[in-house]
């Protein structure tokens, strides 16, 4: 548990956020780390999260697509049997009507015992009738059974009277009329033998129908009621009643079947609406029944789920931006702590290189030095043997020629002394202008002797023409020297090492170090460059130099190539920059 | 013919001529050659009692040098006299039968007291 809790920080801001050891840049594989991490979250995030955020918004899409498709079925279909239960209502009672105006005639109907007889059969058989009355051709009320005494009115000039006479049968909207209490009048008109005619009425209640159309209403978010053509309730709404008793959202258009559609009230919320123009088999009518639905309480139960699957999905997402976030991170830092290892090693490696270069140059020099130490030596100690031995003194031009050796000795030591102190400067880091030709003639110069030893000739061709090159001196010289050390290494006695160089355009320097030495495999040609591949015996070789060099070269913003063939030798190919430019050094 | 006591073999003609005064300035008579083959060529013709020899010369490789003359001149003792000999090159030429093995710059008295005494045994 402690060794997690110890590890939490560096998996939150890991060591690759505050990578300021710049010294390391070169060797590492990525360059950029936080880069890597960012893609590498960026990248998993996107494939994780896109295909479930755009899945879920498919399912939210088709969802809602067969709600909507179901609702409005569903409120086609209430408004359907809503409508034939209106159209029943109306029928029946006009039918009754037809029926009594055919059984009986005119003057049976005007006797008022008998008209109220038969409203009281009326009453018992249909039920929801207030009153019956027979009116003349005229518009005169000739007989009336009922509550109230409206014997005489004079219904002439009234709309059903006169829409009776055309059609032979009527429904009235719902009007409050000479009694003062909201009524539907439905009437039938019939022939006297005298070819004249009368109509027999009935007064409906409006409580019936009302009672009809309230058991259809279904959930606390539906409406359903009656308004005329103009839009005028009929009914009561209990959510869309605007002014003047008129319905405040939009008059639906005349369609002779039952239809549904989705609309918006005055608040602009979605509501569904069921509508059909009701007519009955006798007469036509003004009313036209509404079902209106408000979508979002349907939706409720939808919307209730949707928001626990944003919920669940939120936090699912929560979930995996931060696991991928860790485990990347986790990742990205492994990575980055062994790539830092491996550069580790590399400068290492490099400084051991440097190093060892320094050793190899000044067991070098102490041999070049010893022998003209050797030749002091044993002059100084011959001049002392003609002191003592000799007894010789001055005037003797023996001694004077061995004194002018000794002289000569110490200035063979003083001119290595200051080739020494010549080639410690160039471990400087800074950029300076460099003549090729001198630097691979100091370079050559310390395997001179070697050369002479095991006959090995070496050829230079560096053209006057190759400028003064802008970089590392210390660095230049290394490259070089491990590349003809190397060469030294892989041919025989008696072999041949060339060292060219061209321009390759105004801007590069091509420089070729050829042996015909044994050669590199094929298969090894690819890994030559690789920190610790060496061919040669345990021991003998550490397999850094060529890394190195390549870790070097690329230091001086240039590339290295190789290219061999077993038995036949083989070229180092190192391109330069002839100016490393300011802002790329490192 | 002329008898001398030493052969000197070393590619640094001034360093040579001069061990030889020094050593004629001791009664020692000194021959002096610069290279491998001369050397070979004149154990061949004559015999000395010492070689003085250095490791590296132009054209063989002292130990080289060395065995030629063993085998030429098994009596004849050699001393090995290099500027940068390593342990490994003592060893190699001690092995090749070397009489002994010394490092420039050198301590004449040494040499001297050293030659006296191969002269004693062998006489």
């Amino acid at each position: 548990m402690m060794k997690i809790l110890n590890r939490l920080p560096a998996a939150i801001w890991p060591r690759f956020h505050r990578n300021h050891d710049e010294h390391l840049n070169p060797y590492y594989t990525f360059q950029d780390y936080r880069q890597t991490w960012g893609m590498t979250i960026f990248i998993l995030m996107m494939t994780a999260l896109v295909p479930l955020v755009v899945m879920t918004l498919i399912y939210y899409q088709l969802i809602e697509t067969s709600i909507n498709t179901e609702s409005l079925l569903r409120t086609e279909r209430l408004a359907s049997n809503a409508r034939r239960a209106v159209t029943f209502f109306l029928e029946e009672r006009l039918a009754a009507l037809t029926f009594t105006v055919n059984e009986m005639d005119y003057d049976q109907l005007t006797d008022p015992g008998h008209l109220s007889e038969v409203l009281r059969n009326l009453k018992l058989g249909f039920g929801g009738l207030t009153d019956l009355s027979v009116i003349a051709d005229t518009g005169t009320q000739v007989t009336y059974a009922g509550p109230f005494n409206l014997e005489g009115k004079d219904y002439s000039n009234q709309p059903w009277f006169m829409e009776c006479q055309q059609h032979n049968a009527c429904v009235s909207e719902i009007f409050s009329g000479y009694r003062d209490v909201p009524h539907i009048v439905v009437a039938v008109k019939s022939m006297r033998p005298d070819g004249r005619f009368f109509v027999l009425r009935a007064t409906l209640e409006t409580e019936r129908l009302i009672q009809t159309l309230s058991s259809y209403n279904t959930g606390e978010h539906a409406d359903i009621f009656l308004v005329n053509r103009n839009g005028l309730l009929q009914t009561p709404s209990q959510f869309y009643e605007g002014e003047s008793h008129h319905m405040n959202i939009a008059l639906p258009a005349y369609s002779d079947r039952t239809r549904a559609m989705m609309s918006v009230d005055r608040n602009g919320q979605p509501i569904l609406i069921g509508y059909a123009f009701i007519d009955t088999a006798i007469a036509p009518t003004s009313f036209i029944l509404m079902v209106v639905k408000q979508k979002a309480g349907m939706m409720k139960v939808w919307l209730d789920l949707r928001s626990n699957i944003n919920w669940f999905l939120g936090v699912s997402a929560v979930i995996i931006a931060i696991v991928i976030t860790l485990t990347s991170t986790v990742m990205v830092n492994q990575i980055f702590q062994a790539d830092r290892q491996k550069a580790e090693t590399m400068v290492a490696a490099e400084r051991n290189c440097q190093l060892a270069s320094i050793g190899q140059l000044a067991a070098g020099v102490a041999h070049e030095i010893n022998n003209p130490l050797a030749l002091i030596n044993e002059t100084a100690g011959y001049v002392k043997d003609l002191f003592t031995i000799k007894q010789q003194y001055k005037e003797d031009p023996d001694l004077i020629e061995h004194v002018d050796s000794i002289i000569d000795a110490v200035e063979r030591c003083g001119t290595i002394t200051r080739q020494l102190l010549g080639f410690a400067r160039r471990f400087d880091v800074q950029t300076q202008p460099i003549d090729l030709r001198d630097m691979v003639a100091d370079v050559i110069n310390f395997h001179k002797k070697e050369a002479e030893y095991r006959n090995i000739a070496i050829h230079v061709d560096i053209p006057e023409t190759i400028p003064l090159i802008e970089t590392d001196r210390g660095k230049l010289q290394q490259i070089i020297l491990n590349l003809v050390n190397n060469a030294f290494q892989a041919i025989d006695d008696g072999c041949f090492l060339d060292v060219r160089a061209e321009m390759v355009g105004p801007e590069q320097v091509r420089l070729s170090i050829r042996d015909n030495g044994c050669g590199i495999s094929e298969d090894h040609l690819n890994k030559v460059f690789e920190p610790f591949f060496t061919t040669k015996k345990e021991g003998q070789g550490t397999g850094l130099g060529l890394s190195i060099t390549y870790g070097l070269v690329q230091k001086l913003h240039g590339n290295i190539t190789v290219q061999s063939k077993r038995g036949q030798g083989t070229t180092f190919v190192v391109t330069l920059p002839v100016q490393i430019k300011k802002e790329n050094q490192s | 013919m002329k008898h001398f006591d030493l052969l000197i073999v070393d590619d640094e003609q001034r360093y040579a001529d001069m061990l030889a005064k020094r050593l004629g300035l001791r009664s020692l008579t000194c021959k002096v050659c610069y290279d491998g083959r001369t050397a070979i060529d004149i154990i061949g013709k004559e015999s000395f009692s010492v070689v003085i020899l250095d490791l590296r010369l132009p054209d063989f490789y002292g130990t080289e040098v060395l065995i030629r003359i063993k085998q030429c001149r098994p009596e004849t003792a050699v001393i090995i006299l290099t500027g940068h000999g390593t342990e490994k090159d003592r060893e190699q030429c001690m092995a090749c039968g070397a009489h002994s093995f010394m490092n420039k710059p050198l301590d004449i008295d040494r040499l001297v007291a050293m030659m006296a005494r191969i002269k004693e045994r062998s006489s």
